[in-house]
């Protein structure tokens, strides 16, 4: 019993991350209808650039988080503006394949500025244990879980209530009516970008605080596919439940299958949910199927 | 300008090309291939194979991806696939060369209707993400199926000969690749010229109106898949044969983004395309190697340090730079200034 308490309580953990990768994700798929490849290297590289400032100034958490969060929304913005908007217009596969080039580059610049060695980003929490029931964890971890459930709150009441929030779910359902009712699609683009960089941050900086800072964090992004997947593409929520599903999931996978399993398990969490249910848990059903 | 250009029979009109022009370079090519060993170093012949084997793997996705616009970023995992049945064949059930090649294909084609038969319903973005996670998968098989694949210690691949000749080095291997090469350029061109070529292209350019106009999608997807899986197989073999010794590492997702980005520089869905992308990708290190080179001191060793992520971000950028200036790829630059030249005082 213990056992499966543990596998379920650290892959909850780790699924918060993914759950934030994933958010990303489908923030941008919502607005844009473009799956950005780049999301898990824009979380490297927003993590590394907050390791840098964290380095050199030596903030309190919250501070850092406060100051890395609008720096990653510049970074997207900027990232949009150079590759993603001269798009505007082009088939949806170039624009996928742009992110993919994105992605390689971003994975190249990270190594070439930081260095290929894995670093520890002390991000200033505490790392004594906190029992909660019979499972210990550290600070960081449940810092991840919360901001995760803080995110998809805030992420919630954005979509449901804030004017661009609303206006980001007009474009998603119709592109020219909303732009024959007065909303700069390009703009909401831009903010989709935005946003979804500054959870890419969290999600990254926590991340970086829980495991390590490395050059393959990346691959965070690639895992969190089948969050995306399982959630429903265009569900920013929904991508939050699925991945903490699916970090429950691997551990359950890795714990009572084998060795190993907990790297593919996802996948073919993916495989199962495309042939069966390619629209996810919470996704529109628009998929066309032929 | 050549005008009274009349095509009168069908078999004119599918013809590879009514141009003889075209035929003598086309042999003054091979010609030039053919005598490529004799000529140069063996440096220069090592680039040469690895640039034919990127052209057989283009050819390969091209058939998928750009014929049947079927986008998969699952490259790397058939690569692993035909690779590794080349090396247990050879190395631990000692088949000659000239059977485990053509068993590279059929394993690796039999792997693809492991993956394109759930895939048949999904298409773009969905069937490129289901690609992937299968290209996952099939690493993580390899990985832990340690019996058969040696799994984490990789296959030495060693004594391949073909009529008593050594073809994993020097001029054997060339010409061995060479006729690999041309075997799977020819094959791929008259595909595309018969009712299966043409099929494909339907189901590229408007599925529904395919399968309207009769064409069984199940079977030409299935077909598609299994072509395209076989000649990827059997570059994945000549890449075990060439490089000697392979593990999973070997098989990186950056392989399935190289092959995209061989297709996106040429021009999507263009044979000839797929081969000036892989060509030109592969003499890309290259280039920026003596590119650096000329600028000397720190920077080449900056480069030597960093060869991996430097060849990596070039890419990037080349895949970045084409989509967004050059959609039609370097064949399509060809065929503008083909076009200007021969209308030439008029413009075009």
């Amino acid at each position: 019993m213990d056992f499966l308490l543990l596998l379920v309580s650290t892959g909850l953990v780790t699924g918060a991350a993914y759950g934030l990768i994933a958010m990303g994700f489908a923030l941008v798929y919502k607005a844009t209808g473009v799956v950005n490849f780049a999301q898990g290297e824009l979380m490297m590289l927003t993590a590394y650039v907050s390791f840098s400032v964290a380095d050199r100034t030596g903030l309190s958490f919250l501070m850092l988080m406060a100051l890395t969060i609008p720096i990653s929304m510049a970074i997207g913005l900027l990232l949009e503006r150079i590759f993603i908007r001269p798009m505007l217009g082009e088939p949806v596969f170039s624009i996928v394949m742009v992110t993919i080039g994105l992605a390689v580059i971003l994975r190249g610049l990270v190594i070439l500025v930081w260095g290929p060695d894995p670093a520890v980003f002390d991000v200033g929490l505490p790392d004594t244990v906190i029992r909660l029931g019979p499972v210990p964890f550290y600070p960081a971890q449940l810092v991840l879980v919360a901001a995760m459930a803080g995110v998809t709150t805030i992420a919630w009441i954005f979509l449901r209530f804030s004017r661009i929030g609303i206006a980001m779910r007009a474009v998603a359902a119709n592109e020219t009516a909303a732009r024959l009712s007065g909303i700069s699609v390009s703009r909401i683009h831009a903010f989709a970008w935005m946003f979804s960089s500054a959870i890419a941050s969290i999600a990254g900086v926590l991340f970086a605080a829980n495991f390590k800072l490395a050059p393959d964090m990346w691959f965070q992004g690639m895992k969190s596919f089948p969050a995306v997947i399982l959630g429903g593409l265009d569900s920013v929520i929904g991508a939050s439940v699925a991945g903490l599903v699916i970090g429950v999931v691997e551990n359950l996978f890795q714990g009572y299958v084998g060795q190993g399993m907990r790297e593919i398990s996802g996948f073919i969490v993916i495989v199962v949910v495309l042939m069966v249910r390619p629209y996810g848990l919470f996704g529109s059903r628009e998929i066309e199927r032929v | 300008m050549r005008t009274g250009h009349y095509k009168e029979r069908w078999s004119q009109y599918v013809a590879l090309s009514d141009n003889p022009t075209v035929w003598a370079w086309v042999a003054a090519l091979l010609a030039a291939l053919l005598i490529a060993p004799v000529v140069l170093d063996g440096y220069s012949t090592t680039l040469l194979v690895s640039a034919l084997i990127a052209v057989v793997g283009a050819v390969g996705l091209n058939v998928l991806t750009g014929t049947t616009g079927l986008i998969s970023l699952g490259q790397a995992g058939f690569l692993a696939v035909g690779a590794y049945t080349n090396g247990v064949l050879l190395v631990d059930h000692h088949w000659p060369v000239w059977a485990t090649l053509p068993a590279s294909g059929v394993v690796a084609a039999a792997v693809s209707l492991v993956v394109g038969i759930p895939s048949l319903r999904l298409k773009g973005l969905y069937l490129a993400i289901t690609t992937l996670a299968f290209s996952f998968i099939i690493n993580h098989v390899i990985l832990y199926t340690e019996s058969v694949t040696h799994g984490p210690n990789g296959i030495f691949v060693n004594g391949a000969k073909i009529l008593g000749f050594d073809v994993q080095r020097g001029a054997p291997l060339y010409y061995l690749v060479l006729g690999v090469a041309v075997l799977s350029v020819l094959t791929a061109l008259n595909l595309a010229r018969t009712r299966i070529g043409r099929a494909w292209m339907a189901i590229r350019d408007h599925d529904v109106a395919a399968r309207v106009m009769g064409i069984d999608l199940v079977r030409y997807k299935l077909l598609a898949f299994m072509v395209s899986s076989f000649i990827v197989g059997v570059a994945g073999a000549l890449i075990s044969l060439q490089i000697r010794f392979i593990n999973i590492d070997v098989f990186a997702l950056i392989l399935s983004i190289e092959a995209i980005a061989f297709l996106i520089l040429g021009g999507l869905g263009s044979i000839g395309g797929a081969i000036l992308g892989a060509i030109f990708l592969s003499f890309l290190p290259e280039m920026i190697r003596l590119a650096f080179a000329m600028l000397g001191g720190s920077t080449a060793s900056l480069l030597g340090n960093y060869l991996f992520e430097i060849r990596g971000m070039a890419y990037g950028v080349v895949i970045v730079v084409f989509l967004r200036w050059v959609p039609d790829g370097l064949i399509g630059l060809w065929r503008d200034i083909r076009t200007y030249w021969s209308n030439w005082p008029l413009a075009y």
